[in-house]
């Protein structure tokens, strides 16, 4: 385990990634202090500039965009770990039925999480939150309907090799039911490529969301850093703040992410870094 | 001497050349006029959906029996002139007698019968009332057109123009289904332009006339009506000089600010003085606590009418002070004697008559909450619902912001009913008849019809002297009657009439009298021409 730790720390980029992360999650959580109040009321004049009065200015509407920046990140951070949550889950029992029980059960679903994954991810994404109406919980549905098929597949690639192994059948012999070999058995051997997915599939749900809310999907009642630069894309030419900003923040968000899951998948698979 | 005969000669056709010239350097004909229009019309079928982009195309296409000015006075275009009968019941039209409709046949009385009694006044969304009182056309001979009415129509007189009431020949659209006619995206007209080909996605051309029954008219060649989808792209295109003319936002008001600046280009909010656009805030005025007149009048104290057009439209706006838009008031229908809503004092109004109306702050500051319905017609009406959220938030009403695709969004507040507060915009349209009473009339609560009186208000008092109007021929009588109905109806405030909207119309300078009409883009362009 130390070893582990080792390995995923000590690789400098994983430390900026984890630093910034790290930033960003303290001020997520400390969004109301920081910014009080609604992120949406008008504070002063439209199109202050970045360097003034409010920390990188404010939108067309007078709003602070720093104070949509904190709040953004909550909504962001949230709506992204909620979605990996639910897709990770249902993908992961999904897999693992599928990948245990082989057979027709095994068609049956794969078929399904084929099914899923022939439809353009974003595209479905947008109809789903379209015919739920906006809202947080519509954002989330729709990230995790299309994010849970990778996962669903991984799974059932990790159980069927597992389950065929020695300890598994010896588990069989001793008389363990389906549901303990599974979940007791061969999940926990399972698990590193999940993690490795699931924090990836973080960074792909925040982009997703942003997504959204550029295009006026996203949630009315949440800031987010999607919907500010949706609604700051048609000012480019006179306040290039309104969109630069959040975009930066998307950015060293996700490739943090991405950086953190890459040493993930480095330090839990040691042997791949010798390769 | 040669010399001399040559020098004569040439200061003659110098001269000549001068005076002719002097005519020439106002007008000359050619050239091609690349019109912008967003969105792509969903077909070119005037006569059966007033979709709004639609008649952008078919106008210069479809003639009218009149064209208008400015002062909104009828003008004669296919009806060379017309006569009202003292109790205005019936009216006769003179129809020229060398009209002809592209494909070579003329233009008759029968043709002008068939389009009102059996297409317009059936199926056409607004024609069904605009000519609701017209019991007959008769057609004594081949160019009189006779309306007769069971009530004097005075607003339809101002309905009947190729944008609002398209003349249509018989000959064509007399066969077959009218609602699924083959021509309903091949219109023949008796217009300035032909219509050449619709390349779906991409443009609508249209030819010059040749045998346009204005002779020398159009100047244009041709007319390009092209669809640029990203509204970037359709600002650049602009900004290039590869199109010349947009109305109607198809150029986000921001940007509509930027290029008036640029030499090339000329920006102008005229040509929208037959539509009138009023900016709105729909109460439901049948759910609690909105059936409290003083609360409505508390959220119309609260909305800040000039941030909205300062920063949401740029301008493009001038606050509005009731149901009718300003443009009538030439015509003396409109007056500002009503309630005044935009005062310094409007929060400190607001929280006075909500204490009164019984709904004191409680936790948080917060009087009660209620869910805003964002129209779902782009970034602006966004940035609307936003800051009406933040106003209400100050007054003490949470406004919590819902945002649905048009098809619910129509559903939930036209058929259900099922809203506290939402936002619209509704055209004027040249006479109160037609473009106010649908909004506020106690015969139009039609659960299921859209753009009709989703605020559920009515007052027997303004009914009835919006009924007196509607048939009232003397001009002053109906003025003081539509008076009265502002009065009565902005007091009780079942809509908040926020603003007039402005649309910018963006035009390359190099082309002249494009917006020539009170129609603007929905005229047709005959005199428009190139530098």
């Amino acid at each position: 385990m130390r070893s582990f730790w080792r390995r995923f720390l000590g690789n400098p980029r994983v430390a900026i990634g984890f630093v910034w992360l790290a930033f960003v999650v303290v001020v997520a959580v400390g969004a109301s202090v920081l910014a009080p109040g609604t992120p949406f009321a008008i504070v002063s004049k439209p199109f202050a500039p970045p360097i003034g009065e409010f920390l990188f200015g404010t939108d067309s509407l007078g709003r602070s965009l720093a104070a949509g920046l904190v709040h953004g990140a909550r909504t962001s951070l949230l709506i992204a770990i909620l979605a990996t949550v639910a897709a990770v889950a249902f993908g992961t029992f999904v897999g693992s039925i599928s990948g245990f029980y082989g057979g027709i059960v095994d068609d049956v679903l794969m078929r399904l999480t084929e099914f899923f994954q022939t439809i353009p991810s974003f595209i479905f994404a947008i109809v789903l939150v379209a015919i739920l109406s906006p809202s947080g919980t519509s954002v989330v549905i729709a990230i995790a309907t299309v994010s849970w098929p990778p996962i669903a597949r991984i799974t059932r690639g990790e159980v069927l090799t597992i389950k065929a192994r020695e300890f598994v059948q010896a588990a069989v012999v001793v008389g363990q039911r389906d549901m303990a070999i599974l979940v007791g058995q061969v999940l926990p051997n399972a698990l590193s490529p999940l993690i490795v997915t699931g924090s990836l599939l973080v960074a792909n749900a925040i982009l997703i969301e942003s997504a959204l809310s550029f295009l006026g999907l996203g949630a009315p009642n949440l800031m987010s850093w999607g919907f500010q630069i949706g609604a700051g894309r048609a000012f480019l030419r006179d306040a290039w703040w309104l969109v630069t900003v959040p975009g930066t923040a998307i950015l060293l968000t996700v490739l943090s992410i991405n950086l953190v899951g890459e040493g993930l998948n480095d330090a839990l698979n040691p042997r791949l870094r010798d390769l | 001497m040669r010399k001399l005969r040559t020098a004569i000669v040439a200061a003659v056709v110098l001269v000549v050349s001068a005076i002719a010239g002097s005519p020439a350097s106002a007008q000359k004909p050619g050239g091609t006029l690349v019109q912008i229009t967003q969105p792509e019309p969903p077909n070119l079928a005037p006569y059966i959906s007033t979709s709004a982009p639609i008649s952008q195309v078919t106008a210069k296409i479809y003639d009218g029996l009149l064209e208008y000015g400015f002062d909104l006075k009828p003008k004669p275009s296919l009806a060379e002139s017309w006569q009202i009968s003292p109790d205005g019941k019936t009216v006769a039209f003179k129809l020229r007698k060398d009209v002809k409709f592209h494909d070579g046949k003329p233009l008759t009385a029968a043709d002008v019968k068939f389009t009102i009694m059996e297409v317009l006044k059936k199926v056409h969304p607004r024609g069904i009332n605009t000519f609701r009182d017209v019991t007959d056309v008769e057609t004594p001979d081949d160019f009189t057109a006779v309306f007769k009415l069971a009530n004097a129509a005075p607003y339809m007189l101002a309905a009947l123009s190729g944008y609002e009431s398209p003349i249509l020949p018989k000959h064509v659209f007399g066969q077959g289904d009218i609602k699924t006619h083959p021509n309903a995206n091949q219109p023949i007209g008796t217009g300035p332009f032909k219509f050449v080909e619709w390349r779906r996605g991409e443009l609508v051309r249209l030819d010059k006339n040749p045998d346009y029954w204005r002779k020398g008219l159009p100047y244009l060649d041709r007319i390009v009506v092209r669809f640029i989808n990203d509204e970037a792209t359709r600002t650049a295109a602009l900004e290039k000089g590869e199109a010349h003319v947009a109305g109607f936002g198809a150029v986000p008001y921001n940007d509509a600010k930027k290029l008036a600046q640029l030499p090339s280009i000329e920006v102008t909010t005229k040509g929208y003085e037959m539509i009138s656009p009023v900016v709105e805030l729909l109460i439901n005025t049948k759910k609690a606590p909105l059936d409290n007149q003083k609360v409505r009048q508390a959220m119309a104290y609260a909305v800040d009418r000039q941030f909205v057009i300062d920063n949401i439209w740029f301008g493009f706006g001038k606050p509005a002070t009731g149901l009718i838009s300003s443009n009538f008031a030439p015509s003396g229908l409109y007056t500002a004697e009503v309630t005044k809503y935009q005062v310094p004092d409007g929060i400190e109004r607001a929280n006075k008559l909500l204490d009164e109306a019984g709904f004191p702050r409680k936790d948080g500051g917060i009087r009660f909450e209620i869910v805003h319905d964002i129209t779902p017609y782009g970034p602006e009406w966004q940035r609307f619902g936003e800051v009406v959220q933040q106003q209400l938030a100050k007054v003490g009403i949470k406004a919590t912001l819902r945002y649905e695709d048009v098809a619910t969004w129509l559903k939930r507040i036209y058929s259900d009913y099922d809203f506290a507060l939402t936002s619209n915009f509704l055209y004027n349209l040249p006479d109160p008849v037609l473009g106010v009473h649908r909004a506020i009339h106690g015969k139009l609560i039609r659960q299921g019809t859209v753009f009709v009186n989703g605020s559920q208000w009515s007052d027997p008092r303004a009914d009835e002297l919006m009924d007196k109007a509607t048939i009232e021929p003397d001009a002053e009588k109906r003025a003081e009657y539509y008076r009265e109905v502002q009065k009565i109806a902005v007091a009780a405030s079942p809509i908040i009439w926020v603003f007039e909207l402005n649309f910018p119309t963006v035009i390359n300078k190099r082309y002249k009298d494009v917006i020539a009409s009170p129609l603007g883009i929905y005229a047709n362009f005959a005199t428009a021409w190139r530098e």
